[in-house]
């Protein structure tokens, strides 16, 4: 409700000065698409034959202002992108779902700004994200949706300057929104209270940050580049994207814990390919000391990644990724028998390849993440054919492995499909 | 008697050649490179591809180019926005081309509001799924080869190239058509390592923009597989003035609507 009516008032900002303006109509663009995604696992989801069979219908059209006047000497302009999902999982309701609705203009040549619904992504890490804590879809990721989807817009604030040495991003959120992360309806997943993979049956309640001044979002970037060389550092004050703390025990109730992160990275050509570095120190406002059972401790999270084109179309990139959690003796301290006791570091590879075929008309992709600590693994193979500029066929698969239920793959693992989308682009 | 004329033959012929090859081979080829890709200090253009495949399919990209010279036959920059096919529309890519080492390259995925970096060692790879090798549409060094005149006519100097580092690269040798008067490579004609013409690139069309000698119209055909790219050049503009900072991650974000139509 509440960002409706922040939406409604951005749009009858714009809407309002495109009215007083010669209007000129944008182009239409998007694409009309069908996908299903058979899955073969035995849990208790609430369809278990598939986790996916929609129809999809985006529409996107950009709009500049143009003419004699402040906006358009401002190259002022609107961004819209909606999707209308036609979703069989949940009964054929057609659900509409805003992605973009933003204004933008350039008051000064050193500053730029979007306001309204926008995508908000930084940070040097291919599916992994240590300092962009804006909102992800990983039911959308691990049902076999587009990449695009992993990404959900956010109702913000952008300013963006550039002064002379280094840039600067300022983002405000002034509602807070969280990860999609599985809850059983569509995707079962490890829950801590029954301490096994659920489904429906699940009864976790998730808690909410309130819509007011002290739980706005803030966010920042500062970056620049030395020769070839691109470094940036970041800054984050809200809360943990994904539900990870206990609220109320007895009533099965998870939230998102404050969290305030500080990082930096780098990223350049190295050995013949492109190299990446980043780190980020994420601190638990509400458990400073580690030693609260029931809240998230502080973390360092580290990354590396490597990337080289082999020639021939064909690429090969890693990723070493590593969690450390800070205070871990005061955690394991504070930890009662009934507890699951989670290690102190956790390690991750990835490795993506991707190839091309046929004049780049068929792509291979296959990324997978393994962890040599807590024996889990996810790989997605993906196959795209582009049979004409229109008609794209996407053929892939979800494959989650783990020994045990309570690590990240492995509490998804019931959740394996293969997904078929048919896409017509205009 | 007969060695001394033997000897005064050879001297004329040896003579005569240098008199005929007064430019050298690499002249000719620095001289080319600057018509082809370092015409003006900057420039805009809109590039309309048709690529068809053997079987006679089609598929069609258009996009607007942005260039900046640093410096001739040296350092350079890149900018391409998408327009179509519409899956693509509102992509950009960003070049810093470094001569003798590799091109820094980054993607700008709109959908994700993501800013990749690109690995890219490999120039021959194709670019937007064109026949065009993507040096062919940015420029191969002149230093990577080693470049003789093969035979030169009224109108042409024929020129054969033949790679420093044969590893890096699918052809073995290649000959280029560069017109005597305004240097630009009229055509070229790539060969394999077993000596097998495969490839031609050809000017079809030629037009003086500002003063400047500009291909507007080229194919590359793949004799192979029998398919070919025809590239439009259209609304070309040098010196347009675009400034450096075009060339960054803050307009790969916000496309410079100024040189982008």
């Amino acid at each position: 409700m509440k960002r409706t009516v922040f939406l409604l008032i951005v749009f009858l900002l714009f809407s309002g000065i495109a009215a007083s303006e010669e209007f000129k109509m944008p182009k239409l663009h998007g694409f009309l698409e069908e996908a299903f995604a058979p899955r073969f696992g035995s849990d208790n989801v609430r369809h278990r034959q598939y986790n996916m069979a929609e129809a999809r219908l985006q529409l996107k059209a950009d709009y500049y202002f143009e003419g004699d006047n402040i906006l358009s000497e401002w190259q002022a302009g609107v961004t819209s992108k909606c999707d209308f999902l036609l979703d069989l999982y949940s009964g054929g309701k057609v659900i509409t779902d805003l992605r973009e609705l933003n204004g933008f203009f350039t008051p000064f040549e050193f500053m730029d700004v979007i306001g309204g619904r926008q995508v908000l992504t930084w940070g040097t890490g291919d599916y992994l994200f240590l300092n962009d804590l804006f909102p992800k879809d990983y039911i959308s990721f691990f049902i076999g949706r587009d990449d695009e989807y992993l990404k959900l817009p956010n109702d913000a604030l952008r300013v963006m300057l550039y002064p002379e040495w280094f840039n600067v991003d300022f983002v405000w959120i002034p509602f807070f929104r969280p990860d999609e992360v599985p809850d059983g309806y569509r995707v079962s997943f490890y829950d801590p209270f029954m301490q096994g993979i659920a489904g429906c049956n699940s009864q976790i309640d998730v808690a909410e940050p309130s819509m007011k001044a002290r739980n706005f979002v803030y966010a920042a970037r500062a970056y620049r580049s030395f020769g070839s060389y691109e470094t940036a550092l970041y800054y984050y004050r809200g809360f943990d994207p994904s539900p990870s703390s206990f609220k109320n025990e007895p009533e099965r109730q998870l939230y998102h814990q404050r969290l305030d992160a500080y990082g930096g990275s780098i990223r350049g050509p190295f050995l013949w390919g492109i190299a990446n570095m980043e780190a980020s120190y994420h601190y638990s406002p509400e458990d400073r000391h580690g030693d609260e059972r029931t809240i998230q401790n502080s973390m360092m999270k580290y990354l590396v990644g490597y990337e080289k084109d082999l020639g021939n179309d064909f690429r090969m990139a890693f990723q070493y990724y590593v969690e450390q959690m800070l205070d871990y003796k005061k955690y394991k301290h504070s930890l009662l028998v009934t507890d699951t006791e989670y290690g102190k570091f956790r390690h991750m590879i990835t490795n993506r390849i991707t190839k091309f075929f046929a004049n780049q008309t068929v792509k291979f992709t296959v990324f997978t993440f393994f962890s040599p600590d807590e024996l889990d693994a996810y790989v997605r193979p993906v196959l795209t054919w582009k049979a004409t500029d229109s008609w794209t066929l996407t053929l892939g698969s979800d494959l989650f492995w783990g020994k045990s239920s309570r690590t990240e793959f492995g509490g998804v693992r019931k959740n394996k499909n293969i997904y078929v989308r048919l896409r017509y682009s205009f | 008697m007969g060695k001394i004329i033997g000897m005064v033959t050879a001297i004329t012929v040896v003579l005569a050649a240098s008199v005929v090859f007064a430019i050298t081979a690499d002249e000719v080829v620095n001289k080319a490179s600057l018509a082809s890709y370092y015409q003006g200090d900057d420039g805009r253009a809109n590039i309309h591809m048709v690529i068809t495949d053997s079987q006679g399919r089609t598929r069609e990209r258009d996009m607007t180019i942005l260039k900046l010279d640093l410096e001739d036959n040296g350092e350079q920059r890149y900018y391409v926005y998408f327009h179509k096919p519409s899956d693509v529309e509102g992509m950009a890519y960003l070049v810093w081309k470094h001569p003798g080492r590799d091109d820094d390259r980054w993607l700008y995925l709109p959908a994700l509001d993501l800013v990749r970096r690109v690995a890219s060692s490999d120039k021959r790879s194709s670019f937007v799924g064109s026949h065009f090798a993507y040096e062919e549409i940015s420029g191969r060094g002149p230093e990577e080869d080693t470049h003789r005149i093969k035979t030169e006519d009224e109108e042409y100097y024929v020129i054969e190239s033949v790679p420093k580092d044969p590893g890096s690269v699918e052809f073995s040798y290649f000959l280029t058509w560069v017109n005597k008067e305004n240097f630009l490579p009229m055509k070229a004609e790539l060969y394999d390592k077993n000596g097998k013409h495969y490839k031609t690139i050809e000017a079809l069309e030629v037009k003086e923009v500002q003063g400047f000698p500009t291909i507007t119209r080229m194919k590359a055909a793949d004799l192979n597989s029998g398919g070919n790219t025809v590239s439009e050049t259209s609304d070309i503009e040098y010196n347009a003035d675009i400034q450096e900072d075009v060339f960054s991650e803050r307009f790969l974000r916000r496309p410079p609507r100024k040189y982008i139509r």
